[in-house]
């Protein structure tokens, strides 16, 4: 007999499941009842892992395990004598026609998309924001965000019980929120995205794969939003462009050992052309006639370095007037250190040495790792090697990141 | 050719500190696993046992909770395997899954009728 062998079920499809059944339980439900749905849909996931494995899998996995979790919790209400509200029961028929399967995954998307708003409620702290995102949404272990946020489990697990407390003091059903309050929770909304997205990123420390995995439930988020009619605003479409663009330089930036390789270095045969063009797509779509916002000007940037055929051939002008917009717009030290590498490119390293120079007299650029980087290959480039050397030794020193360091002393031992 | 009668135990005491992910990659493996039984085809028959069950005594006079004195010794699923001997059934056993987690296989061999 020939069937699906589960080898074939869709990869994370418990993951994408956990989040998916929790965000639609609790609105059905109510938040007040997290802590039995979250044991609910663990119960699911344990009778699938013990009966899938003898079996051929569900067709579709998420309804099976949405049935399953739904009744198990229904039965813990009714014993804990919780009331149960009334609900149409004709959705967790296993006989469903498309059409009602369609409406099902509708439904699972939007309470997905509510459920993004509770998490990211401005009572909130940008801390429990980001774990109750991971945790009920993406459906990550507390092991799984520790090994990606560096951090140890038990932190995790007490910052997720602490985030949960609060959520259920403030967060009572599960909506969106409508209009004028729509456009302010979104700029949260996308700001957690967007730390998500820059946490899964990071080549600082964690485990990569799940890194990865983050970088692309970020993206899964935003997809939500966009999705939505209320959601889709050109800034969604500007995130979904830069973390495309980003996403597509993923496995270009490590080496096979593991170590850093820089923007120059990196062998662009590995971006992935996919990524680049939906994000180029989203792009298009972030299209505003006026304001960009800093996610169109980094998705830009991000644009501009995928593009190019090599560094040298990098459009430096453009990149540089898209950082000038972006301090215009608002004052960062860090994007103004950046926009030293464009500038140096365009203008050569005497000139961009100057500017470094004005720089000296903020102690912000004083104890900055990357300013002392660009310092030193400045300096390079003029042939001052002792110099250079001087610089480059002060970046290893400041900078907190291992593997940062050791590709910063691999770059000193090749100076000689 | 003989009949094996694979009784697991156990191996789900840590199932609930595990991550989604690491629950769909152990399912996965039973999966593999069967599905390599099922190709060579040693695999006769086997299903999953639900968690908790009775024990009826005396004609049904003293019904119990199952013999379980502990999570470790509930039966959580059986599988008949075809194989030559007792030693090969053991062999075939070491490749489950289930050592990951600290549980057990019994190996039994089913009696013919024609003996």
């Amino acid at each position: 007999m020939e069937e699906t062998k589960n080898e074939q079920l869709v990869e994370h499809v418990f993951r994408h499941g956990y989040g998916k059944i929790v965000s639609f339980l609790v609105h059905k439900f109510g938040p007040t009842h997290l802590e039995r749905i979250e044991d609910a849909v663990q119960e699911a996931l344990l009778k699938a892992m013990q009966v899938w494995g003898y079996e051929t899998p569900p067709k579709n996995p998420t309804s099976w395990l949405l049935r399953v979790a739904n009744n198990h919790l229904i039965d813990t209400l009714r014993r804990d004598k919780k009331v149960v509200q009334s609900y149409d029961a004709s959705i967790f028929n296993t006989e469903r026609s498309a059409q009602e399967e369609v409406c099902l995954n509708e439904s699972i998307n939007d309470s997905q998309l509510k459920m993004i708003f509770a998490c990211c409620h401005p009572s909130l702290s940008q801390e429990y924001q980001i774990v109750l995102s991971l945790k009920l949404i993406g459906g990550f272990g507390n092991r799984e965000i520790a090994m990606a946020l560096f951090k140890k489990e038990e932190t995790i697990a007490k910052s997720f019980t602490r985030a949960k407390k609060r959520l259920k003091a403030h967060v009572k059903t599960l909506d969106i929120p409508l209009e004028l309050a729509l456009r302010s929770r979104l700029a949260i909304v996308l700001k957690i995205i967007y730390l998500l997205f820059s946490e899964g990123y990071s080549t600082s420390f964690g485990e990569t794969l799940i890194k990865k995995d983050i970088c692309l439930e970020a993206i899964r988020l935003a997809l939500l939003l966009s999705q939505n009619k209320y959601s889709n605003q050109p800034e969604v479409h500007a995130l979904l462009a830069l973390m495309c663009l980003h996403t597509a330089r993923f496995e270009a930036r490590v080496d096979q050992k593991g170590n850093m390789v820089d923007l120059e270095h990196q062998d662009r045969s590995l971006y992935n052309q996919d990524l680049i063009k939906i994000g180029i797509h989203h792009l298009e779509k972030a299209a505003v006639d006026s304001e960009p916002s800093n996610y169109h000007l980094q998705a830009a940037i991000s644009y501009y370095h995928c593009t190019a055929g090599n560094f040298e051939k990098t459009d430096w002008k453009s990149i540089l007037r898209l950082y000038k917009l972006q301090l215009s717009k608002q004052y960062s030290p860090i994007v103004q250190l950046n926009s030293i590498v464009p500038y140096y490119k365009i203008h050569g390293a005497q000139k961009a040495l100057g500017v470094l120079h004005d720089f000296e007299k903020s102690d912000y650029f004083l104890k900055n790792a990357l300013f002392y980087g660009i310092k030193s290959t400045l300096l390079l480039d003029l042939n001052l090697t002792k110099e250079s050397k001087l610089a480059l030794q002060m970046a290893i020193s400041l900078t907190t990141n291992t593997k940062e360091k050791l590709y910063l002393s691999e770059k000193l031992k090749t100076m000689g | 050719m003989s009949n094996f009668l694979f009784l697991f135990r156990g191996g789900d005491a840590t199932w609930t500190e595990q991550t989604p992910e690491e629950m769909q990659a152990h399912m996965q493996k039973w999966g593999a696993w069967m599905g390599g039984l099922k190709e060579k085809e040693q695999l006769v028959d086997g299903l999953p046992l639900a968690k908790s069950g009775n024990v009826v005594h005396k004609s049904g006079e003293v019904i119990t909770d199952g013999p379980f004195a502990e999570g470790a010794e509930v039966v959580g699923g059986y599988l008949i395997v075809s194989a030559d001997n007792q030693k090969d059934a053991i062999e075939i056993s070491k490749g489950c899954p289930i050592f990951e987690h600290d549980g057990n296989v019994e190996v039994r061999e089913i009696m013919s009728m024609n003996m």
